[in-house]
């Protein structure tokens, strides 16, 4: 029968899967996929075994205790986003100082070709 | 002592109307290099520096005050000045005052001098706002450093080789005149004010619209304030 666990497991299996896809075909870089290989490994585990959801659910007094895998979705979710700003923020300052040193790089060629012409 | 290598570094934006002017003037008024900054122009700033015989480095496009002031730096470093003085291409800095600043720096061992608009009784007349954010800054870097510098966000800056080197490796993209000052004094490198007159700019408008200036004054202050919760790390 199909409710969220099965549905959970379908796609925590799809989504390794095309996780570890874009590793193979060098689109997704490792150090990135790892986070992603790891929240698929968790997901799978605990829509596949509802006992750890479910004392979860009690531990936080969740009612339904489906929502936990919502509620860990969404968590994950907001922890990858804070890593990605971190990622775009590094990326940013070397593509800063790479732009620094081209241009510097260029007017000396372009001086000195100047010089050399006198 | 020997000759001082003394580089004027001009960061310009858009500026073709008053860069001419501005490098004419600087060379009446000093016996130093130049060196423009053209933060990705869409105009003719690029033409019209060349134009006056200085040197032009082209970013390919536009970094901003802090990652084109970064440039000049890293340009001054590599080719040995001992001096590097700020200053804009809108006309706002009179270059009268580039001796003074250099001979603060050379005889009482400065290392950066800022051209103050604040300091005495100047004709410079600025916004209210602006106003209001410029004690605000004051007080916000006598809060952290326990120094007094009036004019806090004043481009006309020259400093020595030490922070010059300093700057090359370490420099703020956004906002980064109130800071950089910050980080000097917790390093406790020797800053001083000399008072100065500003001019109307010549051409193009503040880079701070009224309405920026809100979200301007905000962005600096968090800069500051995070900045200083990481004071004694390494940089």
């Amino acid at each position: 029968m199909l409710n969220v666990y099965s549905f959970s497991i379908a796609f925590s299996i799809l989504f390794l899967l095309v996780t570890l896809e874009l590793v193979r075909k060098s689109k997704l870089l490792e150090k990135y996929s790892l986070l992603w290989i790891f929240f698929g490994f968790v997901m799978l585990i605990l829509s596949s075994t509802p006992y750890f959801i479910e004392r979860i659910a009690r531990l936080l007094e969740i009612k339904y205790a489906p929502s936990v895998l919502f509620l860990l979705g969404f968590v994950y979710l907001i922890i990858f986003s804070l890593n990605m700003t971190t990622v775009f923020s590094k990326q940013s300052q070397k593509i800063t100082t790479l732009t620094q040193e081209i241009a510097i790089l260029k007017e000396k060629l372009e001086h000195e070709e100047k010089e050399n012409q006198r | 002592m020997g000759k001082q290598k003394v580089l004027v570094i001009i960061p310009a934006y858009n500026e073709e109307k008053s860069i001419g002017n501005v490098l004419a003037r600087i060379k009446e008024n000093a016996d130093a290099d130049i060196l423009v900054i053209n933060d990705g122009s869409s105009d003719a700033t690029f033409k019209e520096a060349l134009k006056a015989g200085v040197r032009v480095i082209s970013l390919p496009f536009n970094l901003g005050i802090g990652g084109a002031m970064q440039t000049g730096y890293r340009f001054a470093r590599d080719q040995g000045y001992d001096i590097a003085v700020q200053v804009d291409a809108d006309g706002q800095h009179d270059p009268v005052y580039l001796n003074a600043m250099i001979t603060k720096i050379l005889d009482e061992q400065y290392d950066m001098v800022i051209g103050s608009r604040y300091i005495s009784d100047t004709s410079y007349r600025s916004t209210f706002t602006r106003r209001i954010g410029m004690i605000i800054f004051s007080w916000i870097v006598y809060i952290l450093t326990d120094y007094d510098i009036k004019d806090t966000t004043s481009g006309f800056r020259a400093v020595n080789r030490k922070v010059i080197e300093f700057f090359a490796s370490n420099y703020p993209s956004d906002y980064p005149e109130v800071d950089v000052l910050v980080k000097l004094f917790k390093k406790n490198y020797r800053v001083c004010e000399i008072p100065v007159e500003m001019l109307n700019r010549e051409s193009g408008k503040s880079s701070i619209t009224p309405l920026k200036s809100v979200y301007y004054m905000i962005k600096v202050s968090m800069a500051l304030i995070i900045n200083s919760l990481r004071s004694g790390e390494a940089t």
